[in-house]
């Protein structure tokens, strides 16, 4: 049966008899993960919707009721999904590995297409945040900013690698661009102006 | 280690960065809501601005909404 309420999703869930709202959830999770996914996940579509139903069914205290219950749980669907494909498809790349190939290839400067003028500024600014990345950030938010910003690498797959969590990691680079802003700001580069400079550039 | 590409990505993220901004666990909080509010209730990004902040700066979160607001019109 579909079109159950809120309330009537968690009392037959939480019910002696849940077996047909766990049977209609699945199939809606199915569905859902197919529609969203489509090839990149069709083999595991069911085993996503299988590990994602346990999830549902033992956190639904945590189910506040701000949205319909089916679109609470095609979320932790998505989520399950999503992280496990992204694992895989970084399964063999090694941090280590990504931040020893930066370190080690020249990185050419600026762009010849610019006037001397131009090619000056960013040179200037290029060498300017690459003193305030080496000097003001901690090992792990060089690590980071490296791995996500630059060669955009999941979060989730850098954290991890560094053995910590997305959250967490979140946080690490939040607190690491803050510090960029703000000794930018006080050494005469505001990042604003500066990016306006580059794009006239 | 940063070229011109690079110093262009990341100015442009310290750029937008904000003193407050919340982490990947409280946007998987509020997603849903979001997410239904971007079919029918007032704008999602006026009544929620640190969830529509955290993705336009959080790909991985990004990347689940997206699937969400597919998945969340299959009935």
């Amino acid at each position: 049966m579909q079109g159950r309420t809120n309330e009537q999703w968690l009392t037959e869930l939480r019910g002696p008899n849940p077996s047909e709202a766990l049977a209609d959830l699945y199939d809606l999770l199915v569905r859902g993960l197919r529609a969203a996914l489509g090839g990149r996940a069709e083999a595991n579509i069911e085993d996503f919707a299988q590990e994602a139903l346990l999830k549902i069914t033992n956190n639904l205290d945590s189910f506040r009721g701000e949205s319909r219950f089916t679109t609470w749980a095609k979320k932790i669907a998505m989520n399950v999904a999503l992280t496990e494909l992204k694992r895989r498809r970084w399964r063999d790349v090694s941090l280590q590995d990504l931040l020893d190939r930066r370190t080690a290839t020249g990185r050419g400067l600026a762009d010849p297409q610019l006037t001397p003028e131009q090619a000056a500024f960013q040179n200037m600014v290029l060498a300017k945040v690459r003193d305030l990345i080496d000097e003001e950030l901690t090992d792990r938010q060089r690590e980071a900013v490296v791995a996500v910003i630059l060669e955009g690498m999941p979060i989730a797959e850098v954290a991890r690698r560094m053995g910590t969590n997305q959250n967490a990691l979140y946080k690490l680079l939040h607190d690491a661009r803050k510090k960029l802003k703000l000794r930018m700001e006080a050494v005469g580069l505001p990042p604003q102006g500066v990016l306006a400079a580059l794009d006239a550039g | 280690m940063l070229d011109r590409g690079d110093l262009d990505k990341l100015v442009r993220v310290v750029a937008e960065t904000r003193e407050s901004e919340i982490g990947c666990d409280e946007c998987f909080e509020q997603m849903d809501r979001f997410a239904e509010m971007e079919f029918s209730g007032p704008d999602a990004a006026t009544v929620m601005p640190l969830v529509h902040d955290h993705l336009s700066k959080c790909e991985d979160c990004q990347e689940t909404y997206e699937a969400l607001l597919i998945a969340i019109r299959v009935e």
